[in-house]
């Protein structure tokens, strides 16, 4: 079942939000010396694994740009990276970052064969691809989902909810509903 | 709630920073999470290895009595798994311990329920009897989210009860009432005020269509819902289950659904989840798919209002995916032209419509000639219409036609108006319609509007046809929904009583009809009343029509309306008075001003732009200065206009040949190009464009023009556009070009340089360079005139007033000529004209001014050198000037020299000339040059050594010198003085040893050598050598040398070089003492006759010999430096000095004289 719970940023809630993150693509890319060099994994490789190869590349280089530190944290977590397609969990809510990746999970949800007819949300909060646009929209997100877990009944609050933070965010999220 | 975070790595930042925030969340679920499991798992454990199950079951129910919700939640789950799949003969026996859970204060207990109810009639589906009236109870929850469980659940179990209702034999009748009351409730929810009760309804919906709707080989059946019931496996002789009712309630639920969809009210998600409902039951019912097609169609043409613009792209987003999963569909093949036209509109190019395609061919649209414009309009504008309409319009569904030969009336209607959409008449509905538009465009219609690619094609005039019908039927109009409600009818009749969804047609109309005949409807009403005669067949079913209501404002109503007999408009108007007509006039024309934002909005501005024109041009003053006005405040958003009024003025001006006046054109232009002129900040080019484009150029705008080109941060945009007039207008180009030429001598310095610069690109015209040199020869006439004219002065007369010449007043009546003259050589004669006739003020001006366009000529230019030959009387200072300038940083060429040495040896004997070309000459010719050289002017002098000697310039080539310095110095020393005083050639000589760098001990030394072996020995020889001396004190040793081979000489028979020799010895004693001993004892007696003061130090220093030595001096010196009895005092100088010589005694004795002659050659070398 779900687990309603309390998030905050600052990590003094006493519960958190069930929460899992997804790729979308066909592999999993890293930041690599260069923009147009990234590293490039499969799904089945383990954090473990890529840890170690980029530990193995250029230990000063993933250190500092906190890849390391992220993959560290994240391999405490869960092995592997996964990918949405191949999840066959059912979800209430999901928030993309970027509009293609909606457009793929749309895709993804309505090609499979409807069962349980369970609504999931979709929602896409285009974040720009920069420090600055990333750290605002992390907070966004957040912000996003702390109002919709307060709500008692998410469905009839969720347009109103999603009209205030495209005000005041000033910036057009796109939302839809899927069914199991 | 679960969530889910997508995040698309790309790139380090965004990445770091989300997984970031992800991970921290999930730390935090974990925490939270694992330690309930945990402990809850590991007391289970303990005991479950010696427990039956059934035992477990009930120790479990015990425990969730007591715990809280979370904990009990999950105990729950253990025994809803222990009795459901793992020993399901326990179900019935605690069914009723589990149910009772529904009355928990937990909604998520409560939910919990309701899934195991679904879970338990799933497994075991004769249960649904005892459980649905729980399933009821729970359906009407206090809790929103309870009772969304339970229909989500309902829509699970409707399939199961039908399934039981006729597999079971003595299922009661009383449940399937309570399931057929219960699916009734939840069709009801579409209603809900719950936006996420209504989406569970919505889906609902969409299972129970699929439910009692037949499956089709064509049909699209999820895997897993294979075995699942649907109305085709339902035996037609069932007691109480009749298979007509439930097809029945299967197409009222569609159509329940489908004028849920046109709600103008709808909430997006609503929207979106009902748009995803019809793809499913278009794929696997493909016997609604007309009905789909037809919703989609009406979605898009009617986007409900409310949306905002995100939700418009959300559903738009939608709407495309959920048309192209059934453009897929193999039975969509008939439909294919409305999806992809759909498909066209929302953004998807058409080659992926056509990758979406199933393979059937799909017909190309041809574009046609024309008339495009108007099927684009009549589209935005039927999009637009319904945005006004404040009924909900639902689309009357028609009778779902499994047989697909039947037409819907949306097809009837679109068939009966596709001829009538003739260009003509779908202008006029256009123009009809504008009245109609909103103020503001609406979120929805600037979302969805997309140019129309297609316009005027087949598919296109067939696509706005059906978009036409959607509307009318939509309203309750057009033929094809008469003929469908005929068939209804028919069908009704032969139904019998059973026509509950046919009844519902006529209600709808005439709920419709009297509402909402909106404005826009009434335009389509009233064309398609004016279109009946053509289609006679249809005719008495129009006639059947509600009359529309007309609007007031259209101009027909009030002659085409009846009454005719006791109505005389006559008899109750009377007619305008003069001052209310103009004000009405006004008043009109101000609003078709105003409503400039709502035209443009549906892309009418051309007819709104060429209205205006037309109607101002038709009325004198106030009206065009308002329009003007009007235009001026924002010129650019308004130049269509500004253009139509101009070209229309031009228009008038024409039809009122030939007695017509320009007036009232040039007003226009002349208002609209100073309005331009004025504002500041321009950059768009309209000033360009209107100038470029005005049908004539008035004298008015010509001066604006002029104007333009004077303000200095436009000035090249104002000549660029003169220069296109030049160019383009060839009819009146000279008095364009003389716009441009007067600027050249403008005062304002840039605009005057880029007046210049586009000049000279011009003179390059062979038509225009007449005219250009004439101006440019004009101006330069005018310094022969004592005073400068007034033209130069802004006045426009050619009077002279009494104002002197000036430097500035010179320049000016110069700057064309000058920058012509680097490209026309030849026009340097006529400045050798005017020079000797000109003023010297004016001649130095002029002397000034030329530096920069004669080098730009060079020196090889023939005309030049024809001016140097020919060197016109009085023109001499400006050829030595040109001279100067060619030769100042370039050494001479020989062309240069002959014609500079003719005009000296034939003409003009003026040394001068030769200065500049001095190096090119022979060295003959310098030397005999040379004497009249340096009686010049001392900074003159200065001037020639430079050149001579190569210390002019740092680039020039010293090589190029006919003389080296050394053959210089000795030129100087052999100048006969009889051609030239003593002083200057000592000044000269002086010039050379103040040049320390050419003159170096070495070249000296070479001097000094061969004026020695001179015979007779140059008079200045023995100063050059004390100077030397001086300047150089190693030379000493070379002196004595010298000083030795005169004595060889007989030096003492050149009075003024031995005295010079004497003084020179007694400037180097000691050294010199050994030369003294080598004299001859007369002239040794002579030096000391001349310096008694030496014979002392010199008998000591003879003395100071070894004996040996001794014996070599002659007695007879001995003698003389013995000759104590002489008299000390000196006798008289036998001869007289020269002048010069005295002073170069005096020169050259005294030291601090010496000094001052050097410091003298040094101030006039930093002068120079």
């Amino acid at each position: 079942m779900s687990c309603v719970s309390h998030v905050s940023l600052s990590l003094h809630s006493k519960r958190g939000f069930d929460v899992r993150s997804f790729g979308t693509g066909t592999h999993v890319k890293l930041p690599g010396p260069a923009p147009d060099k990234p590293n490039i994994y499969d799904f089945k490789t383990t954090y473990e694994q890529m840890y170690n190869d980029l530990v193995r590349k250029d230990k000063e280089l993933y250190t500092q740009n906190g890849i390391l530190h992220m993959l560290d944290r994240n391999k405490r977590i869960k092995t592997r990276p996964e990918r949405f397609q191949s999840c066959k969990e059912q979800f209430d809510l999901v928030i993309t970052c970027e509009e293609r990746v909606y457009d793929q999970v749309l895709e993804d949800l309505n090609s499979r064969e409807q069962e349980s007819l369970q609504p999931v949300h979709v929602i896409n909060v285009d974040i720009q691809d920069n420090h600055e646009e990333a750290t605002l929209g992390a907070f966004l997100i957040c912000e996003l989902c702390q109002c919709i877990q307060h709500t008692d009944d998410m469905e009839n609050e969720m347009d109103e909810l999603l009209q205030e933070f495209e005000e005041k965010s000033q910036r057009p999220f796109l939302h839809t509903v899927c069914f199991y | 709630m679960s969530i889910v975070s997508l995040i698309c790595i790309h790139s380090q930042t965004s990445d770091v920073l989300f997984l970031d925030f992800i991970v921290m969340a999930s730390d935090v679920r974990e925490q939270a999470h694992g330690s309930v499991a945990s402990q809850l798992h590991s007391s289970e454990e303990d005991r479950a290895f010696d427990m039956t199950t059934s035992e477990k079951v009930v120790e479990l129910l015990n425990q969730a009595a007591l715990i809280s919700t979370e904990e009990k939640l999950i105990v729950l789950k253990q025994v809803q798994e222990l009795i459901i799949n793992k020993d399901p003969s326990l179900l019935d026996n605690f069914l009723d311990e589990i149910i009772a859970f529904q009355t928990d204060k937990s909604i998520e207990v409560r939910k919990f329920v309701i899934g195991f109810i679904e879970e338990a009639c799933k497994r075991d589906c004769e249960l649904l009897l005892r459980l649905i009236a729980n399933l009821n109870m729970l359906m009407r929850d206090e809790s929103v989210n309870v009772v969304k469980k339970a229909i989500l659940t309902l829509s699970q179990l409707y399939k199961v009860a039908l399934q039981v209702s006729f597999s079971v034999s003595d299922m009661q009748e009383a449940c399937w009432d309570m399931v057929t009351q219960l699916k009734e409730d939840v069709l009801a929810l579409l209603d809900s005020d719950n936006d996420g009760v209504r989406t569970y309804a919505i889906k609902f919906t969409e299972s129970l269509i699929i439910t009692l709707s037949p499956r089709t080989p064509d049909s699209d059946t999820p895997k897993k819902q294979e075995g699942d019931i649907s109305l085709d496996k339902i035996p037609k002789d069932h007691t109480y289950i009749r298979y007509d009712t439930l097809c029945d309630e299967g197409k009222l639920a569609l159509e329940q659904l489908l004028k849920f969809m046109v709600h103008p009210a709808i909430s997006s998600i609503n929207l979106t989840a009902a748009l995803g409902s019809l793809a499913t039951l278009a794929r696997q019912r493909p016997m609604f798919m007309s009905e789909v097609v037809q919703a989609y169609e009406t979605l898009h043409a009617n986007l409900p209002p409310t949306l905002a613009k995100s939700q418009v792209s959300s559903v738009r987003k939608n709407l495309k995916l959920h048309l192209v999963s059934v453009l897929k569909h193999p039975s969509s093949v008939d439909f294919q032209g409305q999806i992809s036209t759909l498909l066209l509109d929302l953004g998807m190019s058409q080659s992926e419509i056509s990758r979406c395609t199933p393979a059937t061919v799909q017909p190309r649209q041809e574009d046609q000639d024309g008339n495009n414009a108007f099927f684009v309009l009549a589209e935005a504008t039927l999009v637009e219409d319904d945005d006004d309409k404040e009924e909900p319009a639902p689309v009357v569904t028609p009778k779902p036609s499994s047989s697909s030969g039947t037409q819907s009336s949306i097809d009837l209607t679109a068939e009966f108006l596709l001829p009538l959409l003739n260009p003509e008449n779908v202008a006029n509905l256009v123009l009809i319609s504008m009245v109609y538009l909103p103020e503001v465009m609406p979120a929805s219609f600037q979302a969805t509007y997309t140019p129309v690619e297609s316009a005027g094609t087949d598919a296109q005039i067939k696509h706005l046809a059906r978009l036409m019908a959607t509307q009318m039927t939509a309203a309750g109009l057009g033929p094809g929904l008469e003929l469908c409600k005929a068939r209804d009818e028919e069908v009704k009749e032969e139904d019998g009583g059973m026509g509950e969804s046919s009844s519902k047609d006529p209600l709808i109309i005439r709920k419709l009809s009297a509402v909402s005949l909106g404005q826009a409807i009434s335009v389509v009403g009233a064309q398609q009343a004016a279109y009946k005669s053509p289609v006679t067949e249809e005719a008495p079913q129009i006639k059947k029509l509600p009359e529309p209501i007309l609007p007031t404002t259209q101009p027909k109503a009030p002659g085409a309306s009846g009454r005719k007999k006791v109505f005389k408009l006559a008899d109750v108007v009377q007619p305008f008075s003069e001052a209310q007509i103009e004000k009405l006039a006004n008043m009109a024309i101000k609003r078709i001003l105003q409503s400039e934002k709502a035209i443009a909005q549906s892309g009418m501005s051309h007819v709104r732009v060429k209205l205006l024109a037309r109607l101002v041009t038709q009325f004198e003053g106030g009206k065009k200065n308002d329009l003007l006005q009007f235009i001026l405040e924002d010129m650019r958003g308004r130049s269509e206009l500004a253009f139509s009024l101009l070209f229309h003025e031009y228009n008038e001006y024409l039809g009122q040949q030939p007695s017509g006046s320009l007036d009232s054109y040039e007003h226009c232009l002349f208002t609209l190009l100073s309005g331009l002129q004025e504002k500041p900040e321009q950059r768009d080019g309209l000033f360009t464009k209107l100038v470029l484009e005005a049908p004539v150029i008035t004298d008015s705008a010509l001066e604006v023009i002029q104007r333009y080109c004077e303000d200095e941060s436009r000035v090249y945009l104002g000549m660029s556009t003169l220069k296109e007039l030049i160019l383009k207008r060839p009819s009146r180009q000279y008095q364009y070009l003389n716009v441009l030429l007067n600027l050249s001598s403008h005062e304002k310095e840039k605009v005057r340089s880029t007046a210049l610069s586009f000049i000279k690109r011009m003179y390059e015209k062979e038509h225009l360079k007449d005219c250009i040199e004439k101006f440019a020869l004009t101006y330069m006439q005018f310094l022969v005139h004592p005073n400068p004219p007034s033209l130069l002065f802004g006045a426009g007369e050619d009077t002279e007033v009494a104002a002197s010449w000036t430097e500035e007043t010179v320049r000016q009546c110069l700057y064309l000529y000058l920058s012509l003259l680097p490209v026309n050589h030849c026009l340097v004669h006529e400045l050798a004209a005017v020079y000797t006739e000109a003023i010297a003020d004016i001649k130095r001006s002029v002397l000034r001014v030329i530096e920069q366009p004669i080098r730009g000529m060079g020196m090889s230019s023939p005309d030049l050198l024809l001016l140097v030959e020919n060197c016109p009387k009085g023109a001499e200072t400006l050829v030595t000037r040109c001279l100067h300038i060619l030769t100042d940083k370039v050494p001479p060429s020989p062309e240069l020299v002959e014609r500079v040495r003719d005009l000296y040896h034939k003409r003009v004997p003026d040394v001068r000339f030769l200065i500049p070309v001095i190096n090119g000459l022979e060295k003959n010719e310098v030397i005999q040059a040379l004497p009249k050289l340096i009686k010049l002017n001392p900074i003159v002098v200065k001037e020639v050594f430079n050149r001579l000697l190569g210390t002019q310039h740092s680039e020039g080539s010293p090589s190029m010198s006919p003389l080296t310095p050394g053959e210089l110095l000795i030129a100087l020393h052999n100048i006969d003085s009889s051609k030239c005083d003593m002083k200057s050639i000592i000044k000269a000589t002086n010039l050379c040893f103040g040049e320390k760098n050419v003159y170096t001990s070495e070249v000296l030394a070479v001097v000094m050598q061969q004026l020695m072996e001179q015979t007779p020995l140059p008079i200045l020889l023995m100063r050059t050598v004390i100077q030397s001396l001086t300047m150089y004190p190693r030379l000493a040793g070379f002196v004595m040398n010298i000083l030795a081979r005169l004595i060889h000489k007989q030096v003492w028979k050149y009075p003024k070089v031995w005295e010079g020799f004497v003084k020179c010895c007694q400037r180097t004693k000691p050294q010199s003492y050994n030369v003294l001993l080598q004299l001859p004892p007369p002239q040794l007696a002579s030096v000391f006759e001349r310096c008694p003061e030496m014979r002392e130090p010199l008998l000591q220093h003879v003395h100071a010999f070894t004996p040996h030595q001794q014996a070599h001096i002659p007695a007879s010196v001995m003698a003389v430096l013995e000759a104590n009895s002489r008299k000390p005092e000196p006798e008289p100088q036998p001869e007289l000095h020269h002048p010069e010589i005295i002073e170069e005694r005096e020169v050259c004795c005294d030291e601090a004289e010496v000094a001052t002659d050097l410091f003298f050659c040094f101030v006039m070398y930093i002068r120079v």
